[in-house]
């Protein structure tokens, strides 16, 4: 009888079919034992989570989607010039990267991008800084941050076009100032932030300022930044969609809105898969980052 | 306060507090406190939670610099401190947690002997969180030797662990203590961890000492000595439990009075 007992933690699917043969057996021979409790197999707990995650799952609302609208193109009920099948956006898309239209907007918008986020994060880190680590700078900084982040970006777009000109320098201001306020706010509060124990410890070693902050304190806003970094990265795309759909000369912005002029519903849709793709990349490689960065914390969240 | 008589062989002091006050607002936690620890002197410091042990430790720690007070505390070069969690950087590994704030080429070397000292060899790479809680303690304690320190302040150390590790680490600690030689100053609410470790016992209450029990046990002692149980009534004493509860007869007659 004792072999039918098994762990009640054990769950295991094999399990359950073989060690119910000895309990039947046990069952049939023994009518004695009508008042013993009866003792059968660890039956699985009905499971009330989610469950697990089928193998690209994620992928399977996108797949549908895009079914849909080619079933529904091929059909006849959507009007082209107002959207195209799927189909013909491959087709569209294949010709802008043969003759390489796509390849220049694309390399301008990038640019820009990269340009911009780079300016934007040097600054807000360096703003951080200052005002993480000096009382002086904390009030000179923190409160002119705290306006400038009221300020929605958009709102200076006509100051700025009249200090910089419709020029590059205008469009990567934009991004920047964009990038600037989410990587500024999280560093600043991650480094305001530190434990208070971790401080003490630094003290009770006898730490230099120096090697305070190298050790202690920016290691540890390295998780806030990086919550910041990748708000920046979604961010930079955002700001550049707005700068290049208004004055612009290249860019996927700038070939959307002349594609809306000319009614190409196609190559508009081309466009957003670009900006989709760029944009789940770009988290893909941030995040990539984040866990080679703060690989202590990897099992940690695992 | 009055003063304890001073021994004649008593070694020289490596900690020394002169009328040491503390308070906060109108409340005095510390006050006048008169402490002296001899070289290589292990001072075990008990007391209800409130009576001030704590307050004492900060401020011979030098981390209360926001707290009022007056009076004086003469201190080593070299002082260390075992907080009651372990308090590793999770983003250091464990060998460079150890050597924070060590300099000098030999510094890492040193670091590797104090882990291997306290049951860590081998560890060095591996980050703070993959550690047991007792494991843990002992990197901290590592650390906290690794510069050689003349006194080492011990807030609660082993108060977190479970009562198998932490007879385990009262053993760790004897042998450190025999190789290092630093004196130590230990707060601790545990009675029995205070006589089985200490030479010397303090109870404080009310930001004042009320007894200063020298233990005579040797050195290597166990809870089995009989004198122990004698030096754990006179501290339960002090401490206002009196004597302990046996039978459920005294307990009702205790709650009933």
């Amino acid at each position: 009888m004792t072999g039918t007992l098994i762990p009640a933690l054990a769950r295991g699917r094999a399990a359950a079919p073989a060690v119910a043969g000895p309990d039947r057996v046990a069952e049939a021979s023994a009518p004695a034992a009508l008042e013993a409790p009866r003792i059968s197999p660890q039956s699985r707990r009905r499971r009330l989570g989610r469950g697990r995650l089928f193998p690209g799952a994620r992928l399977a609302g996108p797949l549908l989607v895009l079914l849909v609208w080619q079933v529904a193109a091929s059909a006849g009920l959507l009007d082209p010039r107002l959207l195209t099948g799927p189909d013909v956006v491959a087709v569209s898309g294949w010709g802008l990267l043969q003759d390489g239209t796509l390849a220049t907007h694309v390399g301008a918008s990038l640019g820009r991008a990269v340009l911009g986020l780079a300016l934007g994060t040097v600054a807000g880190v360096v703003l951080a800084v200052v005002a993480g680590l000096t009382r002086v700078g904390e009030s000179l900084v923190d409160g002119t941050l705290q306006v400038k982040r009221a300020i929605p970006n958009l709102a200076l777009i006509p100051l700025l076009i009249l200090w910089l000109g419709i020029g590059e320098e205008f469009k990567v201001t934009i991004v920047a100032l964009g990038v600037l306020i989410p990587i500024y706010i999280n560093t600043y509060s991650a480094l305001t932030g530190i434990d208070t124990k971790h401080i003490e410890l630094a003290e009770s070693l006898g730490l230099t300022r120096w090697q305070y902050v190298r050790s202690v304190l920016l290691p540890g806003a390295l998780p806030g930044f990086f919550v910041g970094f990748r708000l920046a990265v979604v961010g930079s795309w955002m700001a550049l969609i707005v700068v290049e759909t208004i004055n612009a000369t290249s860019g996927i912005g700038y070939m959307m809105s002349q594609a809306q002029l000319y009614a190409q519903s196609d190559i508009i849709l081309v466009g957003l898969v670009v900006y989709g793709i760029f944009g789940f990349t770009s988290d893909a490689l941030v995040r990539l980052l984040e866990r080679r960065v703060l690989s202590w914390r990897r099992t940690l969240a695992s | 306060m009055a003063t304890h008589p001073r021994e004649l062989t008593a070694p020289p002091a490596v900690l020394r507090t002169t009328a040491l006050r503390r308070s906060f607002g109108e409340r005095h936690v510390l006050d006048g406190v008169n402490l002296e620890i001899g070289r290589g002197e292990f001072v075990a410091l008990i007391g209800r939670s409130g009576s001030g042990k704590s307050t004492l430790l900060r401020a011979v720690a030098g981390l209360d610099d926001t707290v009022d007070g007056s009076g004086e505390v003469l201190v080593p070069e070299r002082v260390s401190l075992v907080f009651q969690d372990s308090r590793l950087l999770p983003w250091l590994r464990l060998l460079d947690n150890v050597v924070l704030g060590q300099s000098g080429a030999a510094a890492r070397e040193r670091g590797r002997a104090m882990l291997a000292e306290v049951g860590l060899a081998g560890r060095e790479r591996a980050w703070p969180h993959e550690l047991s809680g007792g494991e843990q303690q002992r990197a901290a304690l590592a650390r906290s030797l690794v510069g050689e320190p003349q006194l080492l302040l011990a807030d609660e150390p082993f108060g977190a662990l479970d009562a198998l590790t932490r007879i385990r680490m009262h053993a760790l600690l004897r042998a450190l203590l025999r190789t290092h030689g630093p004196a130590v100053l230990l707060v601790t609410h545990d009675v029995d961890e205070a006589v089985l470790l200490a030479d010397r016992v303090l109870v404080i209450e009310d930001g004042a000492f009320s007894l200063d029990l020298r233990i005579d046990l040797p050195a290597e002692r166990t809870a089995e000595h009989p004198d122990v149980s004698r030096y754990r009534a006179r501290l339960l004493a002090a401490l206002g439990i009196g004597a302990p509860v046996t039978s459920p007869a005294s307990l009702s007659g205790r709650t009933s009075s």
